[in-house]
């Protein structure tokens, strides 16, 4: 089932655009609000259908190959932490279901950009850049060299 | 040139009624664009069978005074403050382009209609004309350049021009014109200079009001009746949305 981009719902704010790990969420020359250029080539990732701030897409089976009524959409709380799904089967059964998606703020994960820029020292270190200060632990069990009678930290 | 009619300057080559017969005669034209544009997008037909399956999929009926509190709460937050847009800089580009359109707008019907014969026209009209078009310049110049989806995330060059531009282009090259147009004639610019600006303000006014069929300008109607229609199915229970999660999962 590909994505499906309501044009009565979309803004045209790109956000779909942006995330769509296939690329093929693209803006339509007509009317400038989303649409798949590929519904052959979604992967169902539901990127999309989950960042769209307007929830303007939604993932069903289109029309003209598979008339059956079956669809899901996604409903995304950013101010709960929480994600709804609304899942309608063929068959006309509706099932709902409500999973946390994290526990701190939105917003409140500092993003790579805002760490200091690593040292060139750090590429002989087997540690990603600042994965002590992300983990936030103050340093990491490493197993022994080949050969070395150092016991593991 | 904030205080001089633009339309009073104009009656040396035009007389008034030509150019408020050019007025309604565009009025027409959009009121049959939009009916047309109704017809070949099936715009009608696809929310009279959006209307009806909401209804079918309702949970629970709405009075009267649950659809006017909807109705006004549409005006207040959709219309009047462009509250559909998520991205701030969106919103404001786009309520500079609204209310400095319907503020030119209703400047200039009431100046071609008015005081197109007037010794003196009042300030504030001409002011009102001028700051009018001016928003609607710097609004539509913001979201043409910087703001406009193809530009921001699919990396096209602001002068890349497609079929969703006819609106947008046209708009911004009729109130370009019309203040250059305005600007040369104060300044008393040549009688050449100025019947030229003027031809090109006609050119791309009359594009602007014609190419309602083909163009988004059916927008500022259609988008109201989608944003009531989609507060109305949340009222009464038939959005196809999963319900909203009943608690929060954030721990602060």
């Amino acid at each position: 089932m590909p994505t499906y981009a309501d044009m009565t719902k979309c803004d045209g704010c790109g956000e779909c655009v942006d995330i769509c790990p296939s690329d093929i969420m693209h803006i339509d020359p007509v009317y400038r609000r989303a649409y798949n250029i590929e519904p052959n080539f979604c992967w169902e990732c539901y990127s999309c259908v989950k960042a769209c701030p307007q929830h303007a897409i939604d993932v069903r089976g289109y029309s003209d190959f598979a008339p059956l009524g079956h669809k899901v959409r996604v409903l995304r709380e950013k101010e709960k932490g929480s994600i709804s799904w609304k899942i309608r089967y063929r068959d006309g059964r509706v099932k709902e279901f409500t999973f946390p998606i994290r526990t701190t703020p939105w917003g409140s994960i500092k993003p790579p950009s805002e760490y200091e820029a690593p040292e060139t020292s750090g590429l002989s270190s087997p540690m990603l850049a600042h994965e002590l200060a992300a983990l936030k632990v103050a340093a990491l069990p490493v197993l022994p060299l080949a050969g070395s009678k150092t016991r593991p930290v | 040139m904030f205080t001089s009619n633009p339309f009073t300057l104009l009656t040396e080559y035009l007389p008034p009624f030509v150019m408020q017969a050019y007025v309604v005669l565009m009025i027409f034209a959009v009121g049959i664009g939009t009916a047309f544009d109704l017809y070949h997008k099936r715009s009608a037909e696809y929310f009279a069978l959006r209307r009806s399956k909401s209804k079918a999929a309702a949970q629970r009926r709405l009075g009267a005074g649950e659809i006017a509190s909807l109705a006004i709460r549409t005006v207040g937050t959709e219309i009047a403050s462009s509250g559909e847009f998520c991205k701030w800089k969106r919103r404001l580009s786009h309520l500079l382009m609204s209310y400095g359109f319907v503020i030119y707008l209703i400047a200039t019907v009431v100046m071609v209609f008015v005081y197109a014969t007037a010794a003196h026209t009042p300030i504030i009209l001409t002011a009102l004309w001028n700051i009018g078009a001016l928003m609607v310049l710097i609004g539509g110049c913001w979201f043409f350049f910087i703001l406009k989806v193809n530009v921001a995330h699919e990396g096209h060059s602001p002068f890349y021009l497609m079929h969703a531009d006819l609106f947008i282009g046209s708009l911004l090259a009729s109130v370009a014109s019309g203040l250059l147009w305005h600007f040369v004639q104060t300044m008393h610019g040549g009688a050449t200079a100025t019947l030229v600006l003027f031809a090109l303000y006609i050119l791309f006014t009359t594009l602007l009001f014609v190419s309602v069929p083909w163009s988004k300008f059916a927008h500022m109607f259609y988008k109201p009746m989608a944003a009531f229609q989609k507060r109305l199915e949340e009222a009464m229970g038939a959005s196809d949305l999963p319900r909203p999660a009943a608690g929060s999962n954030i721990r602060r």
